[in-house]
């Protein structure tokens, strides 16, 4: 019953380690701020958010690497943190759903992400609950194809379960961010 | 009659308001709560369907790193009094249970002790350390296992594993039957799958050391059920002692006596039906039911500790965050107990495992029909396989009770019979599921397809000819319910004739089997009662309506704000942004300026249903309207005083009041909110201005209504299906916003295929949970789901607030019409459908291209 734990001592990326508590030191950025904790090698990358760094729009759906809603940017890219030990993401560079959104220096929000704009607009969550998992998926791949087809981003997102929606308005919400990014884009253009 | 409303925010695509904090991970779910000093729970569970406990020891596991306590059954049984059932019916045995096994285990999953540490890591790694030997018992898993004679009652009181039957006739059954043309009957038998929210369940029991407060945060569509049932169930003292603690504190007494009469007023005359036959018979059965009632009852009513219940933001339900979870008690026990806050977040495997499971039903359908398609009479035999432990608070047999009004659907059937048995078994829960009697409209839908297949009609012919039309409604269903104007399942079926073009599709469909492609199509029509009318509870069971009116507080602020407080518990449904639109037009006010309270049992008005039943809109919804129109009414009386002013010359426009046609004199609400608390003698800080409304649907009811269209194309070499087109023609009466009614019939329709092409929860023949992970509980992603083409039809009515539920329809027509559609494809191949779960094995095993394996059904 109780989900599969993770026993690796040793980091990935050779951060320091303790052999002799099973304890290491990290540093990385996580939504443009640098951080530095002493972590149990065991600790998932989740759970390292959430607890240890308190940002807890990273959710939990299925620990075993399914679901997707605990998606969060490591690198540009798009990752299963329930699957990733923290000490892994020693020196990366994480964005999670936290740092979407454009904030003043204490946290609240100035601007919205386009893509949290078109979610908005075209009613795209329910419960929401997997949200920040679709949301982090979405901007990784828009990085990568900023003008994708629709079955482009229907395959694109089918690694990351909804159960509220059936889908339909979340493939709209990734297009109206496109058209939003787009529109972005060209204004950018014409200013510069 | 209709008062008519300017109308700025009903039917609009407004934007949701949740969104502002869930898109931008600021929500607040369950899991983000952790009080100072939480220590946290794992679950020892059993690795057995049936066996005895033999012995328990937590030594070793007790002394490993950062373990605060072990639990076993023994020990919350001095903690706690055991789950009573609430709902009984006449003849109904519900067994009593115990939050933890006490020494049995029923299901392959059921918690046997529960481990408190520092963390929960630390806590699962103590609970692989408790030893348990098992005495294994011979498993019943499957209905027939049930109904054998010779299978071991799993509760022994019950004397065998049949816990409920009944027989219901309506009409002259017996005479239809001899006097038909033709008797057709088949069995339809459906899987048993999981609601599958992607949060699963969990709660914190918040303890503050020094009070006696204690906060029970809970992720639950029923918050004041869940408080109250903890309650029960926590307050484990003797009778002596909460008699004299009683004695000693009148004022508590009083306070009760002051909550049981604002929750039973106006509903005496519903309580009067009830039928007690069923509590009798159960205390007859197991006496020791008498002995738990009264120990949780003086105990409820005296228990220092009461928990009230918080809940934030919820992962999604669809029913399964509803019934009260044995773990929720044993949290709220040991948290009290140890007068520490305890913490305890399911993972999936367990959510799988003993989350709740639902459908598991098989159902037997007779028809009897004149050549010309005509239908006499309908008999069916319903058997339900409710699982080892009893849902809390409605089990198998209120959800029975549901499925015999429903069955003969929204056609003229002039004669019924029911017969009714719900058996135990070594599964996991049995709980309610989007649409819990769903499975009446998947038989009987399908049976009618069978039915127009045997006679050579068309299946959209065979049931607008024996359907309700709107010219002869109102009508009576043959079960009780009156049908009234609402009822316009026909015309939903009519215009997805018009839009699918059937006709024309068995010209294509033909031309591609010469070419060697399956195609097929299936359609599917049901009503849903929601809200339904007043003689719906009564038939479903006498009383029931006792417990489903609504009622919404209002208040207007000292800043000029409106606050509504509501029993309902969304999770998804979006009550904040639809309940500000139905109040702001009410009030003419800026919605930004409505803000919705919700989740709290200290400051929500009392109701046991939570959010279910789709009644968000109908019930909720008008409550909410109707509290807002009294609020109007006093904001104007305290307004025309101010204004000197006679109140019926006064208008509200955007939050400014004042006389008609002098907008430049008006007063602001937050004015007179300030002209009312000075008024009052408050200080600021207390609503201005308050009123309240309690509802329970119009007097004539309403029901949601719609037909669904299915095309399959299904591969005859691999047997996968895929749907090319899927269209729902739906009338859920006036919309309050169309974005997030489409959302709900999306969201059902998603579910309803993945009962059929994927999902299932799989027990072996020992009754070993096969699908405990999401690689073998296959959920439909968006590779699976098709887009769903939706045609709304907003039948007016003179009904005020014509809201009618849209939540649990999807997932109602979904499986019929992509049975149908299924069938239809294969019918030259001679396949009847008579099973709800086709994965591509099961099409080739139909379609004769692989062997059967019975197995692995």
């Amino acid at each position: 019953m109780n989900s599969p734990s993770a026993t690796a001592t040793q980091s990935a990326m050779g951060s320091l380690h303790s052999p002799i508590d099973g304890t290491a030191t990290i540093e990385l950025e996580v939504n443009g701020v640098g951080v530095t904790r002493r972590v149990n090698a065991r600790l998932s990358l989740a759970d390292f958010l959430r607890e240890r760094l308190d940002l807890t729009g990273t959710h939990l759906g299925c620990e075993h690497g399914v679901c997707g809603a605990c998606t969060v940017v490591l690198n540009d890219e798009a990752v299963r943190s329930c699957l990733i030990l923290a000490v892994q993401a020693d020196g990366s560079r994480i964005t999670t759903i936290e740092g979407l959104a454009e904030t003043d220096h204490d946290g609240q929000i100035i601007s919205i992400h386009p893509i949290q704009r078109a979610m908005q607009e075209a009613h795209g969550f329910q419960c929401a609950f997997c949200a920040p998992g679709f949301l982090m998926t979405a901007l990784c791949f828009l990085e990568r194809n900023p003008a994708p087809t629709r079955a482009q981003i229907r395959e694109e997102i089918s690694g990351n379960l909804c159960r509220c929606t059936g889908y339909q308005s979340i493939i709209a919400g990734v297009e109206t961010a496109v058209e939003i990014m787009a529109a972005d884009r060209r204004e950018g253009a014409q200013d510069a | 009659m209709r008062e008519a409303v300017a109308g700025r925010y009903i039917g609009q695509r407004v934007r949701r308001v949740e969104d502002q904090r869930l898109l931008t991970g600021r929500g607040s779910f369950v899991a983000d709560v952790e009080p100072e000093g939480t220590v946290h729970a794992a679950f020892v569970r059993s690795p057995f369907a049936n066996a005895n406990i033999v012995s328990i020891d937590h030594s070793v596991a007790s002394r490993a790193k950062g373990v605060v306590a072990i639990y076993t059954g023994a020990e919350i049984c001095l903690l706690t009094n055991p789950f009573i059932p609430f709902s009984n019916l006449p003849g109904q045995f519900t067994p009593p249970f115990w939050a933890l096994a006490v020494d049995r285990v029923r299901f392959v999953g059921d918690p046997v002790a529960v481990v408190l540490a520092y963390s929960r890591a630390l806590a699962e790694d103590a609970a692989e350390l408790v030893e348990i030997e098992y005495q294994e018992l011979t498993p019943v898993v499957s209905i027939d296992d049930a109904l054998r004679t010779d299978s071991e009652p799993i509760w022994p009181a019950a004397g065998s594993n049949i816990l409920y039957e009944a027989a219901d006739q309506f009409g002259e059954v017996d005479e239809a039957f001899r006097k038909a043309d033709r008797v057709f009957t088949e069995t339809f038998t459906s899987h048993r799958l999981s609601n599958q929210p992607l949060e699963t369940r969990g709660c914190v029991a918040e303890v503050d050391p020094e009070s006696d407060e204690v906060v029970f945060h809970a992720a639950t569509q029923a918050g004041h059920a869940l408080r109250w049932t903890l309650a029960a169930v926590t307050a484990r003292q003797s009778a002596v002692k909460s008699i004299r603690a009683l004695a000693g504190n009148r004022g508590r007494l009083k306070a009760f006596a002051r909550g049981a009469k604002a929750a039973l007023a106006g509903t005496g005359d519903q309580l009067k039906k009830a039928d007690s036959s069923g509590t009798i018979h159960q205390i007859r059965k197991d006496p020791r039911t008498l002995l738990y009632l009264g120990r949780s009852f003086l105990g409820t009513l005296s228990a220092e500790r009461f928990p009230r219940v918080v809940a934030k933001d919820i992962g999604g339900g669809f029913g399964s965050k509803g019934p009260v979870s044995r773990e929720d008690a044993v949290i709220l026990a040991v948290a009290m107990e140890l007068n520490r806050s305890v913490k305890w977040i399911e993972d999936r495997v367990e959510n799988l495992t003993d989350g709740g499971q639902a459908r598991d039903e098989r159902l037997t359908i007779s028809f009897a029909v004149q050549d010309d398609g005509t239908i006499l009479g309908m008999k069916a035999n319903l058997v339900m396989n409710q699982g080892a432990y009893p849902g809390v608070p409605f089990n198998c047999g209120l959800f029975s009770r549901i499925m015999k009004v429903m069955l003969p659907g929204t056609y003229r059937i002039d004669a019924f019979r029911l017969d009714t048995t719900v058996v135990a078994s070594n599964k996991g829960r049995y709980i309610p599921y989007r649409g819990p009697w769903a499975n009446e409209t998947w038989a009987r839908e399908r049976m009618l397809d069978v039915v127009a297949r045997e006679l050579g009609m068309s299946a959209t012919q065979l049931r607008l000819k024996n359907m309700y039309h709107p010219s002869e409604l109102p009508a009576k269903m043959i079960t009780g319910p009156t049908l009234d104007p609402t009822m316009t399942a026909a015309t939903t079926l009519q215009r997805a004739i018009e839009l699918a073009e059937p006709a024309a599709f068995a010209a294509k469909q033909e031309d591609a089997r010469s070419r060697g492609r399956l195609l097929g199509i299936g359609f599917a029509t049901y009503h849903e009662a929601a809200p339904g009318p007043p003689d719906y509870t009564d038939a479903v069971t006498p009383g029931v309506g006792a417990l489903l009116a609504e009622k919404s507080e209002i208040s207007l602020e000292a800043d000029g704000t409106v606050t509504i407080r509501t029993q309902q518990m969304p999770h998804g449904q979006s009550h904040e942004t639809t309940y500000a639109q139905v109040a702001a037009d009410q009030l003419g006010v800026p919605m930004e300026q409505v803000r919705l309270v919700w989740g709290d049992t200290k400051n929500t008005p009392f109701g046991i249903m939570g959010t279910g039943g789709s009644r968000g809109g109908p019930i909720g919804g008008g409550a909410v309207q109707f509290s807002s129109r009294a609020l109007r009414t006093k904001i104007l009386d305290q307004a025309a005083d101010l204004l000197e002013a006679n109140v019926n010359d006064l208008e509200i426009v955007d939050g400014n009041i004042h006389v008609r046609g002098v907008p430049a004199k008006g007063k602001s609400f937050a004015e007179v909110a300030a002209a009312a608390a000075s008024a009052g003698g408050g200080i600021g800080d207390e609503p201005a201005i308050t009123a309240e409304f309690t509802y329970n649907g119009p007097p004539q009811g309403g029901w949601a209504c719609a037909t669904h269209v299915c095309w399959v194309e299904i591969d005859p070499d691999t047997g996968f299906v895929t749907i090319p087109r899927y269209l729902v023609v739906e009338d859920c009466g006036e919309m309050i916003n169309p974005a997030i009614v489409e959302g709900q019939v999306r969201g059902g329709v998603a579910q309803g295929i993945g009962a059929v092409l994927y999902e299932k929860t799989n027990y072996d023949e020992f009754g070993n949970l096969q699908s405990s992970t999401y690689m073998d509980y296959l959920m439909p992603t968006a590779m699976e789901i098709p887009e769903i083409e939706l045609h709304h039809l907003e039948t007016p009515s003179e009904v005020e607030a014509n809201y009618r539920g849209v939540g649990e329809g999807g997932a109602i027509g979904a499986p019929p019409a992509l049975t149908n559609a299924i069938e239809n494809a294969l019918a030259h191949l001679g396949v009847r459908i008579t099973e709800q779960h086709l994965p591509p094995h099961r099409i080739l095993e139909l379609t004769g291209v692989i062997k059967p394996n019975v197995a692995s059904r």
